[in-house]
């Protein structure tokens, strides 16, 4: 079973990565994606995530149901935190099984690539002196609406 | 019609508010929509900007039905 939920409690990756195994894998790869202190030299003191919550969740069912078509794995678990989080709490846990470890790699660098791209959550940067919403890169996955 | 047009981060910042109500004559496209949003709110225009339409990215094209929740955002960034 696939799953793929938001929270705004504080992520056991460990429940996360036993969630996911089923008896005919050999292997799970989980990402813990935590808060990091320095970004390009400038401090975080922490950040606030939001989500378009329905969408969300929409999109993190495609990339799982595209994941499993594109790799040979078994199960996708995927749980984003929202709300304030402090520097080192975890934000994003995925954890891949599958029967081989080298699928379950690759599928989770690919789903959390796809994740930056595509799923709607937005964090902001809170430093000392200023508050910013990062915004993404630009490979959108809808093309800006032309002008009239 | 009337459509739900919902912000969120940056854009909710930029418009001060979390959602609009927008009136729109029929057989209008999500484009027709979005540019009259961004007509409203010109300064949307500095990001980096993706829609939706009923909670799916939006083209432009699609046409918009009564009671449809669209909404206007910068290119994300979780993870």
């Amino acid at each position: 079973m696939d799953f793929f939920e938001l929270t705004s409690l504080p992520i056991d990756i460990s429940d996360v990565a036993r969630r996911v195994v089923p008896p005919e894998c050999g292997a799970t790869v989980t990402l813990d994606g935590y808060v990091r202190q320095f970004t390009k030299g400038r401090e975080t003191l922490h950040l606030v995530y939001e989500a378009y919550e329905p969408m969300a969740l929409k999109e993190l069912q495609k990339l799982c149901v595209r994941a499993r078509s594109q790799f040979a794995i078994s199960n996708v678990g995927i749980v984003h935190r929202l709300g304030k989080l402090e520097i080192g709490e975890t934000s994003v846990v995925i954890s891949v099984a599958a029967p081989h470890r080298k699928a379950a790699f690759e599928a989770c660098e690919w789903l959390i690539s796809e994740l930056k791209r595509t799923v709607p959550i937005w964090k902001k940067e809170v430093y000392a002196d200023g508050e910013v919403w990062v915004e993404g890169d630009a490979s959108a996955p809808a093309r800006p609406i032309p002008p009239a | 019609m009337k459509v739900r047009v919902l912000f969120f981060g940056a854009t909710a910042d930029v418009v001060g508010k979390r959602g609009v109500t927008l009136s729109l004559a029929g057989d209008g496209t999500t484009g027709d929509a979005f540019n009259a949003v961004l007509a409203e709110y010109p300064r949307l225009q500095d990001h980096k900007l993706l829609f939706s339409v009923n909670q799916e990215f939006a083209s432009g094209f699609e046409i918009v039905h009564d009671g449809d929740e669209l909404a206007v955002f910068t290119a994300v960034s979780g993870g």
